[in-house]
C-alpha cells in the first residue's frame, strides 16, 4: 500500500525550528527551514545530514516551501540553499519573498555583533538565495513537476502567511504553518477548501488554550500604555521588523485619534516607511476593512508615528517607542531600555516570546537587578575607594568594575502576546474545513498537544511526532479511469435506480491500460478499439451418476428435475439432445465399460462458484 | 567554576527536581550540560561530583524518582554520563548505586518512559560521554547494553537510530587494539592469532578491556552478519542502518579490527551487492570505498574488495550503477581501472541522449547502453541520470587522460548539444535519441545541471577555442523568453567563467558581440526583478574579470560591442528593487575601475554618476544601495591610493577635488545612517583617509586591529610596528607642525566626527570599529606614553553638536550641557570647553555646539576600557553561566510564586 511519510526535524513537540519532511508519492518535500534563536552554534539550524544519507539534498528534495517570514520558519533558508547547497526549487508567497531579507538581515546583524560567530550567511548569500525563490499565489495551483502540485491557502498570521495543499496523484497533505483562524486589526481569518487530504500538519501553538478575546487584549494594552503617558512615563515596545508591529501601531494611532493625544509615538530605524511600502504593495493580503478603507485613506500612513533619533530617548515627557529587536538583546531596544529602566513611570511591553539568555527573557521573569557590561557611567555607581563601608561585595564589584554594572529595573514590565495563532477552537475549525483523514500536530509543546491529541482523536488518528522520529500513514488512493459514455449509457438503459454516489454499483466493462491512462468500456468496444478478435472459452466438467435408463430418458429425467428446482431459469430440452440451463449446456453419455454409468459433460461460459448449499444436482 | 555560579548551582538543581515547573527556555537544559562539559574538559582529573555533591544528589534523586519532566531525565542521563567519563567520577557514580539505575533500560521502561525518544537520546548519549575509560567499558559488557543498544539502531527515531550507530562505532574504535609494528598479517591468520600478536595501544585502555572488547565485537559482528542482507522487503531500514555502522567502521578502522570486520561483513556484503536493493546502493558504496581505501593503504588492494567494487560498477540498474560510479569518483578514484570503468557509466547517459559518440565507436563493452536507454525513457529517472552525469562532467574532464574515453572538448560538445536538445533544438544532435529528447526540453533541472557543467568546464584542458560556440548557445539561452531568472542566472555564470578563462577576444565574433549586447540590453529592463538583478551582476563582473585578467582597458566595451555599459548601469540606479539599484552601484565602481587606476581626471558622466550616489545614499530607502554607494567610494578612494606612488602629504593635493569633495559627504550622511553597515563602511572609508593622512608617520600601522592584537612570537615586526610606543621628544618642529595640519585636515573633512558618532553608536559593530580607530588615532597623534602633544598638535580642537552624539560624547567625557560655560576638570583626565577662533563660528552658529581639544578628547575617552568591553560579544554577559543558572532560579521561582496568574504565562510562539 502507499504510504505517506511526516518526518520533523525540528518543530516536532517543540516551538524551536519548524523544518518538516513530507514523503509523498516518491516526491521528498521539505516544509520550512527555519532556525531557533536560542542558540549562537550550530545547533540553531537543522541538521540536514540525517536525510542526505551521503548525497546531495538537491538530488535527495524535489521542492522546499516556506510558510511565512517568521525566522523560525525561514530563518535557515540561505543556510541551506547558500551554504547546504541545496539549489532545487524554493516556494514562498509574494509578500513572504518580499519581507523575508528584511527579517534574515535583521537577525544576520545580530550574528555579526556575536563574537566568534562563525558558520552564518552573508547579506549576499540573502540576495542570491532569495533570487531562487518562486513566487506563489493563493489558490493557484503550481506543478512542480509532472506529478507534484501545490497550492497556497491564505492563513492570517502574518503579511503573507500561507497553508499550502500537496497533492502527487490521488494522495494529499496540508501544511498550515502558522495561521490565525479570527481576523485581526490588519489581516483576515484563515481559510482553505474541503480538500479532504490524507494527512493534515497543523501548528498546535496553542493547543491547550481557548483565547480571551483579540479585542480584551488590545483593550488592556492601549489601556497600560495611555496609563502610563498620563503619569508622564515613557512606554517601550520592542518589536522584530515587521509583523505584529505593525498591528500595534494601527492599533495606537488609532486610539491617539480617537483619544486626540499628543504624546509622541516613535518607530526606529526607519521601518515606518519600509512597512508602509510592502503593506501597500500586497493591500490583498490585508484584511477586508483595510482594503476597503485604502482608498480614502491608507491605514498604514501614520499620522502620529514618526521616525525615531536616538537624542529622543533623552527628551523630558512622554512618549511611546517601537525599537528593534524584539527580545530586547542588542542594539535600539536595549539601549533605550537601559536609559529608562531606572524610572518607575516608564513601563515596557514585550509584545512576544523571548529566548533564554536575552534581558527581554530576564525581565519577563521576574528579574529586577540585571548585571550590565558598564560604559563610561559604571563607576559612579560605586563608592570612591576610601569608603571605609566597602563590604566583599563592593570589593567584588570594584574590581569587576571596568565592565560590569547592575542595572536596577524600576519601570514597569508588561507582558502581551499579540501573535496570531489558531487556538484549541480554531484548530478544530480548521479541521472541519479541510476534512482530512488523518492529523500530524507540530510547533506546540508535547503536554499540550497530548491534550488537543485526545480530543482530536475521537474523530481521526491523530500523531505528534517528536523531532526525528517518522509518522507513516497508509493510504489508499482512489485511481481515476475514464468510461466510456457507450457503456455509462447501457448501464442507464438496463434500469434499476438512478445514480446515487452513497449506494455504489457494480459496472462491468473491459479495462484498458494504455499511455498511463485508464479507461473502462464495454468488451466490444475495447475488442474494436485494440483490433482483436473475440473468443469465447467454455468450461467443461464431467459428472457420473448411476442410472439404468436409456441415454435420451435420462437426459429428460435431469431435466424435469431442473425444471423443478431451479424455477425462474430458462431452462431447454434441445432437439440436438442437450438440455440449456441458460447458457449452460448439458449432454448425457453411458459408460463404454458400465451402460448404468451415465456421464454427464457440463459446460459453461462464465465461471460460477456455488457454495454447497446452492448445488443443483440431485 | 566561578564563586557564584557555585552558590547557586544547588539551588538549581533543586529547580530542575520539581519537574512540576516547566523550565524558562528549551535551550536551557542543553545550554546548561555545555557548561557542565565544558568544565569536566577542563578538568579531566578532578571529580565535579565530590567538588558539588548536589549534582550527585540531583542524579541519584531523577534517576530514582523517575516522575521528572523527559527532558530533565534525558538531561541527567548525559550529566550521569559526562560525570562517569572520568575513572573517579564513575567509581562514586557506582557507589552510590545509580550507574545500573541510570543505564538499565528496564528500569525506563516500567516507568513507562521508554517510549520518548528523548529519553532514548539521554541514554545513548549519556553511554557515549561515560565510555572513556575500561571501567566504564567493562560496566558496559557486564550490563550486556551491546544488544540494546543494536536494538536501537533501528529505532523509529531518526536521531536515535543515528546516536546508536555512532556508539557502537566508538566504542569499537575507541577501544580498538593496534596492531604492534612490521605485523602484517592480512589475510594469513584468523582473527584470535591476530590478537596474540597485537599490542594494546589504544587511548586509556589496558590489557584488562581486551576481554570486554571482544565481548563486544563478538556480538557486534553476529549482528553484522544477520542483518546486513534484507530478508525482506521491510527490512531494508535494518540493511541500511547496519550499512552505515559498517561505514563508520571501516573508515577508521585499523588492523586487526579492520580485517576482522572485512571477514566478517564480506559475504553478506557480496550478497547485498548482487541483491542489487537500489534504497542501499549508496550506502553499500560507501562501505565498499571505505573497506578498499582502507585495504589499499597496506599497498595491495584485498582481491575480495577490489571485486565487490567491480561488481558494483557491473549493478544491472542503470540508476544504480550512475549513483555508484558518480559515488566512486566523489570519494575519490581508487585505481584507474575502476576509474575509468565509472568514467564510461557516467557519460554513457549524455552519449545516448546527444549522440555525440563520447564513449568511441567500441560501444559493445558498454553493456548497459540498452538498458540505460530504457530508463532515459522514463521522464524521472532520465532527468536524474543525466543531472548526475552532468555534475560529474567537469570532475570527469580534469583526469588523466588515459582514462578519458574522448577529449574534454568532445565533452564541452555533448553538454552544448544537450543544452540545445533542452531548448527544443535537436538539430545538433542527429545521433541522438529523439525518444528521450521530449524529457528533457524544457527541464529546468536539466538546464540548470547543463549550464553549471559548462561553467565547470570551462577550465578543462584543450576547451578555449570552443568560446564561440559556447558563447552562441549561452546567449542563445539568455535571449529565449522562456528561460527561467535561475537559468539565465547560471547562462550569466557561464559567459562570465569562458570569458575569464578566454580573455582573447579574437576568439569571438562581431555577431557575437552584437548578439550578447542586444541580450544585455533587453535583459536589464526585464519584467523580473532576479534577471536585471544578474544583467546588472553581469556587467560588474565581466568589467572585474577583464580588469584582473589585465587586458586592454577598454576590452569590455568593446566585448558588448560599443554599448556603454556604464549607461545601462546608471539607468539600473533607478530600478525599484533596491538589490538591484545595489548590484548597479557595485558593478559601476568595477567599470570605472580602470579609469580610476588611471587617474584618469572624472569625465561628465562620472561627475553625473557621483552626483546620484550622493543622492542615493541620503534618499535611498534601502540600505543595501546605500551601503553599496559607500563602498563604490572605498573602491575609488583606496584604487587610486593603491596605484599612486606618491607622498602622503601630496596624495591629497593630487586626488580628484570630486572624490575628495564627495568624501566629506559620504563620511557625513554615512555615520548619520540608519543602517549599521553603511556606517561600518563610513568608518572603513575615514580609516582609508587616516591611512592616507598618518601612512608613514611614526607608530601609524594600516589595518585596524593590528595594534589589539599582541605579536605572534614569530612574527616579522616591521619597522614602523617598533616604533610605537616608543616616541621620544627629539622631533623636529617641522614634523609636528605637518603632523598638526594633517590632523586639522582630518577634522576638517569631518573624519573625526564620524569616529567620535561611532563610538557612542547603539550597535557594536559600528563602536568597536570606531573605538579600534580612535586608539589608533590617538596613538598617533598624542600616544599615553608621552606626557603631552606638542602644542600645534595639541592645539587642534574639534567641535561637538550639542544634540544626539555629541551630547553623549560629551556625556562620556564628564561634563554636562549646563556647565558649558565654566572650564571644568571633570575626572582626572577630563576634557577642557573652551573657545577655539577655528570652532568659534560653528559654535555661534550651532547654539549647543561646544568645541574641545582633539588630543584631549582622545586621551579622556577610556578607549582601552571601552575596547575591552566592545570586543566582548554582545551577550557575554547574558549567555555567561552565572546569567544561565539566574534564569533557571528565576524561572523556578516565578512559577512557584503565589500571585502568579495563568493567564500571564509565557507562551512560547514564534519570532
Amino acid at each position: 500500500m502507499p504510504e505517506i511519510k511526516v518526518t520533523p526535524l525540528g518543530a516536532g513537540q517543540d516551538v524551536g525550528r519548524s523544518c518538516i519532511l513530507v514523503s509523498i508519492g516518491g516526491k521528498n518535500i521539505m516544509l520550512d527551514c527555519g532556525m531557533h534563536m536560542g542558540y549562537n552554534d550550530d545547533r540553531r539550524f537543522p541538521d540536514f545530514s540525517y536525510i542526505t544519507q551521503n548525497g546531495r539534498l538537491t538530488d535527495f528534495l524535489d521542492c522546499l516551501i516556506i510558510s511565512h517570514f517568521h525566522l523560525d520558519h525561514c530563518g535557515a533558508l540561505p543556510y541551506m540553499s547558500e551554504m547546504v547547497g541545496y539549489d532545487g526549487p524554493i516556494y514562498m508567497t509574494h509578500p513572504t519573498k518580499a519581507i523575508c531579507p528584511i527579517l534574515l538581515e535583521d537577525f544576520r546583524k545580530i550574528t555579526v555583533d556575536k563574537k566568534g560567530e562563525t558558520n552564518f550567511f552573508t547579506s549576499q548569500m540573502i540576495k542570491d538565495c532569495m533570487k531562487k525563490v518562486i513566487p506563489l499565489n493563493l489558490h493557484q495551483t503550481v506543478q512542480v513537476d509532472d506529478e507534484l502540485e501545490i497550492k497556497a491557502y491564505y492563513a492570517g498570521h502574518v503579511l503573507g502567511a500561507a497553508m499550502v495543499h500537496i497533492k502527487v496523484g490521488s494522495e494529499s497533505v496540508v501544511y498550515t504553518g502558522d495561521y490565525n483562524m479570527t481576523p485581526d486589526r490588519h489581516l483576515g481569518a484563515a481559510w482553505i477548501d474541503k480538500c479532504r487530504p490524507d494527512i493534515l500538519i497543523s501548528e498546535s501553538t496553542y493547543a491547550t488554550t481557548i483565547r480571551d478575546s483579540k479585542r480584551c487584549r488590545e483593550r488592556d494594552f492601549l489601556k497600560k500604555v495611555h496609563e502610563s503617558i498620563e503619569r508622564g512615563g515613557k512606554v517601550l515596545i520592542p518589536v522584530f521588523a515587521l509583523g505584529r508591529a505593525q498591528e500595534l501601531c494601527i492599533l495606537l494611532e488609532t486610539f491617539w485619534e480617537r483619544m486626540n493625544l499628543k504624546a509622541p509615538i516613535y518607530f526606529s530605524t526607519g521601518l515606518t516607511e519600509k512597512a508602509n511600502h510592502y503593506y501597500k504593495l500586497f493591500i490583498t493580503w490585508t484584511n477586508q476593512k483595510i482594503r476597503k478603507t485604502f482608498v480614502q485613506r491608507n491605514m498604514f500612513e501614520f499620522k502620529h508615528i514618526k521616525a525615531f533619533d536616538r537624542s529622543y530617548a533623552d527628551n523630558p515627557g512622554p512618549m511611546v517607542v517601537f525599537a528593534t529587536p524584539g527580545m530586547l538583546h542588542a542594539g535600539q531596544s536595549l539601549q533605550i531600555f537601559k536609559k529608562w529602566a531606572g524610572n518607575e513611570k516608564n513601563m515596557v511591553i514585550m509584545p512576544g516570546y523571548c529566548v533564554q539568555g536575552t534581558i527581554g527573557h530576564k525581565i519577563l521573569n521576574g528579574q529586577r537587578k540585571l548585571e550590565m557590561e558598564g560604559r563610561a557611567t559604571v563607576r559612579f555607581f560605586f563608592p570612591p575607594q576610601n569608603t571605609s563601608l566597602m563590604s566583599y561585595r563592593f570589593t567584588l564589584y570594584f574590581m569587576l568594575a571596568d565592565w560590569l554594572c547592575f542595572l536596577d529595573v524600576k519601570l514597569q514590565v508588561e507582558y502581551m502576546s499579540f501573535s496570531a495563532h489558531a487556538d484549541a477552537k480554531g484548530i478544530m475549525q480548521l479541521i472541519r474545513m479541510a476534512e482530512p483523514r488523518n492529523m500530524v500536530l507540530v510547533h506546540g509543546e508535547a503536554v499540550k498537544m497530548e491534550f488537543l491529541k485526545g480530543k482530536i482523536e475521537q474523530e481521526f488518528n491523530c500523531y505528534m511526532p517528536a523531532n526525528g522520529e517518522t509518522v507513516t500513514v497508509t493510504t489508499n488512493p482512489s485511481v481515476p479511469v475514464d468510461i466510456s459514455l457507450n457503456l455509462l449509457k447501457r448501464e442507464m438503459a438496463l434500469g434499476g435506480p438512478l445514480p446515487d454516489p452513497k449506494k455504489p454499483r457494480t459496472m462491468h466493462g473491459t479495462l484498458i491500460m494504455k499511455e498511463n491512462s485508464l479507461k473502462l468500456v464495454s468488451s466490444e468496444q475495447a475488442l474494436k478499439e485494440l483490433g482483436l478478435n473475440e473468443h469465447q472459452l467454455r468450461f467443461t466438467c464431467r459428472v457420473q451418476l448411476q442410472d439404468p435408463h436409456s441415454d435420451p430418458d435420462t437426459l429428460h429425467r435431469i431435466y424435469t428435475h431442473l425444471k423443478s428446482v431451479l424455477k425462474g431459469y430458462t431452462i431447454q430440452h434441445l432437439p440436438d439432445g442437450t438440455v440449456m440451463v441458460e447458457s449452460i449446456v448439458i449432454k448425457v453419455s453411458s459408460s463404454a465399460e458400465d451402460p448404468n454409468t451415465k456421464v454427464l459433460l457440463l459446460s459453461w461460459s462464465y465461471q460460477v462458484k456455488l457454495s454447497s448449499s446452492e448445488s443443483i444436482l440431485p | 567554576m566561578d564563586a557564584d555560579c557555585v552558590l547557586l548551582l544547588p539551588g538549581v538543581c533543586q529547580v530542575l527536581l520539581d519537574s512540576g515547573r516547566s523550565l524558562p527556555d528549551d535551550t536551557t537544559l542543553e545550554k546548561l550540560l555545555d557548561w557542565l562539559t565544558g568544565i569536566t574538559e577542563a578538568d579531566k582529573e578532578g571529580s565535579l561530583l565530590e567538588v558539588h555533591p548536589c549534582l550527585l544528589e540531583f542524579i541519584s534523586f531523577v534517576v530514582c524518582k523517575t516522575s521528572s519532566d523527559p527532558s530533565v531525565i534525558s538531561f541527567t542521563l548525559k550529566l550521569c554520563g559526562l560525570m562517569g567519563a572520568t575513572e573517579d567520577g564513575f567509581k562514586r557514580l557506582q557507589e552510590s548505586s545509580v550507574l545500573d539505575l541510570a543505564f538499565s533500560r528496564q528500569h525506563w521502561h516500567e516507568a513507562g518512559l521508554w517510549e520518548d525518544p528523548c529519553i532514548r537520546i539521554g541514554w545513548i548519549q549519556g553511554l557515549r560521554s561515560m565510555l572513556l575509560h575500561s571501567k566504564a567499558l567493562s560496566f558496559f559488557v557486564q550490563a550486556d547494553l551491546t544488544a540494546q543498544l543494536l536494538q536501537l539502531q533501528t529505532d523509529t527515531s531518526l536521531f536515535v537510530a543515528s546516536a546508536a550507530n555512532q556508539m557502537l562505532a566508538h566504542i569499537l574504535l575507541f577501544f580498538q587494539p593496534v596492531m604492534s609494528a612490521g605485523c602484517n598479517t592480512i589475510g594469513k591468520k584468523h582473527w584470535e592469532d591476530k590478537r596474540t600478536q597485537a599490542s594494546i595501544i589504544g587511548p586509556g585502555v589496558t590489557m584488562d578491556t581486551s576481554e570486554d572488547y571482544d565481548a563486544v565485537l563478538a556480538v557486534t559482528s553476529k549482528y553484522l552478519q544477520e542483518s546486513l542482507v534484507p530478508k525482506e522487503n521491510t527490512q531494508f531500514h535494518q540493511s541500511l542502518q547496519t550499512l552505515k555502522l559498517l561505514g563508520l567502521l571501516l573508515a577508521q578502522a585499523r588492523p586487526p579490527l579492520r580485517d576482522q570486520l572485512l571477514q566478517t561483513a564480506a559475504d553478506p556484503l557480496e550478497e547485498v551487492v548482487t541483491a542489487g536493493c537500489s534504497q542501499l546502493t549508496l550506502p553499500l558504496m560507501d562501505v565498499v570505498l571505505a573497506a578498499y581505501s582502507s585495504s589499499t593503504g597496506e599497498g595491495v588492494p584485498d582481491q575480495h574488495v577490489a571485486r565487490l567494487l567491480s561488481s558494483m560498477l557491473t549493478m544491472s540498474k542503470p540508476a544504480d550503477l550512475i549513483q555508484a560510479a558518480a559515488a566512486l569518483l566523489s570519494r575519490g578514484h581508487p585505481d584507474s581501472v575502476h576509474a575509468a570503468q565509472a568514467v564510461r557509466i557516467l557519460l554513457l547517459p549524455l552519449d545516448l541522449i546527444t549522440g555525440q559518440a563520447l564513449l568511441g565507436t567500441n560501444t559493445a563493452a558498454d553493456k548497459h547502453r540498452f538498458s540505460m536507454v530504457d530508463q532515459l525513457k522514463s521522464k524521472t529517472s532520465c532527468i536524474s541520470m543525466i543531472c548526475v552525469c552532468l555534475t560529474n562532467t567537469p570532475q570527469i574532464s580534469l583526469m588523466p587522460a588515459d582514462l578519458l574515453p574522448c577529449p574534454s572538448a568532445s565533452i564541452v560538445t555533448a553538454v552544448l548539444s544537450l543544452l540545445r536538445i533542452c531548448s527544443g533544438d535537436s538539430s545538433s544532435s542527429p545521433a541522438g535519441c529523439p525518444e528521450v529528447f521530449r524529457n528533457v526540453i524544457s527541464s529546468g533541472k536539466v538546464q540548470k545541471s547543463a549550464l553549471e557543467a559548462l561553467t565547470g568546464l570551462s577550465s578543462s584542458p584543450g576547451v578555449k577555442g570552443m568560446l564561440i560556440e559556447v558563447l552562441a548557445v549561452l546567449i542563445e539561452y539568455l535571449n529565449h523568453p522562456d528561460s527561467d531568472p535561475i537559468v539565465l542566472h547560471k547562462s550569466y555564470q557561464a559567459v562570465v567563467q569562458w570569458l575569464s578563462v578566454c580573455v582573447d577576444l579574437s576568439f569571438t565574433t562581431d555577431k557575437l558581440q552584437q548578439d550578447l549586447v542586444e541580450v544585455v540590453k533587453k535583459r536589464v529592463c526585464d519584467m523580473r526583478w532576479e534577471v536585471r538583478d544578474s544583467t546588472v551582476e553581469f556587467l560588474g563582473k565581466l568589467a572585474g574579470v577583464l580588469v584582473s585578467a589585465k587586458v586592454a582597458p577598454d576590452t569590455s566595451e568593446v566585448l558588448l560591442g560599443g554599448c556603454c555599459s556604464a549607461s545601462l548601469l546608471r539607468e539600473a540606479l533607478q530600478d525599484p528593487e533596491s538589490y538591484v539599484r545595489a548590484s548597479a552601484i557595485s558593478a559601476l565602481a568595477q567599470t570605472l575601475a580602470h579609469s580610476w587606476q588611471q587617474g584618469a581626471a572624472p569625465t561628465q558622466q562620472q561627475t553625473d554618476i557621483v552626483s546620484r550616489l550622493l543622492e542615493i545614499l541620503s534618499q535611498d530607502t534601502e540600505g543595501f544601495a546605500r551601503r553599496a554607494v559607500v563602498q563604490y567610494f572605498i573602491a575609488w578612494f583606496s584604487s587610486r591610493s593603491s596605484s599612486t606612488s606618491r607622498s602622503p602629504s601630496t596624495s591629497t593635493c593630487s586626488t580628484s577635488p570630486l572624490l575628495m569633495n564627495s568624501v566629506s559627504t559620504v563620511l557625513s550622511l554615512g555615520s548619520a545612517d540608519l543602517d549599521w553597515e553603511v556606517k561600518v563602511h563610513t568608518l572603513e572609508l575615514a580609516e582609508l583617509l587616516l591611512d592616507e593622512a598618518f601612512l608613514g608617520h611614526r607608530g601609524y600601522r594600516k589595518g585596524s586591529d593590528t595594534h589589539l592584537a599582541l605579536p605572534h612570537p614569530y612574527a616579522v615586526v616591521s619597522d614602523q610596528t617598533c616604533t610605537l610606543h616608543t616616541h621620544n621628544r627629539k622631533r623636529t618642529e617641522g614634523m609636528d607642525s605637518d603632523l598638526a595640519i594633517r590632523l586639522k585636515t582630518l577634522v576638517e573633512q569631518g573624519v573625526f566626527s564620524v569616529l567620535l558618532s561611532g563610538l557612542v553608536d547603539c550597535d557594536r559593530p559600528v563602536s568597536l570599529k570606531a573605538c579600534q580607530l580612535l586608539i589608533k588615532f590617538r596613538e598617533t597623534v598624542c600616544p599615553v606614553s608621552i606626557e603631552a602633544p606638542e602644542e600645534t598638535v595639541a592645539e587642534v580642537s574639534c567641535e561637538l553638536p550639542g544634540w544626539g552624539w555629541g551630547q553623549d560624547i560629551s556625556k562620556t567625557l564628564g561634563m554636562t550641557m549646563s556647565d558649558q560655560a565654566k572650564v571644568a576638570d571633570i575626572a582626572a583626565n577630563g576634557a577642557h570647553v573652551f573657545d577655539s577662533e577655528d570652532c568659534k563660528e560653528n559654535v555661534n552658529k550651532g547654539g549647543d555646539s561646544v568645541c574641545v581639544r582633539v588630543c584631549e578628547v582622545l586621551r579622556s575617552l577610556g578607549l582601552d576600557a571601552k575596547l575591552d568591553i566592545l570586543i566582548q560579544s554582545s551577550d557575554h554577559v547574558h549567555n555567561s553561566p552565572l546569567s544561565l543558572l539566574q534564569d533557571i532560579l528565576t524561572a523556578g521561582a516565578a512559577h512557584s510564586h503565589p500571585d502568579t496568574q495563568p493567564g500571564q504565562e509565557v507562551i512560547v510562539d514564534c519570532y
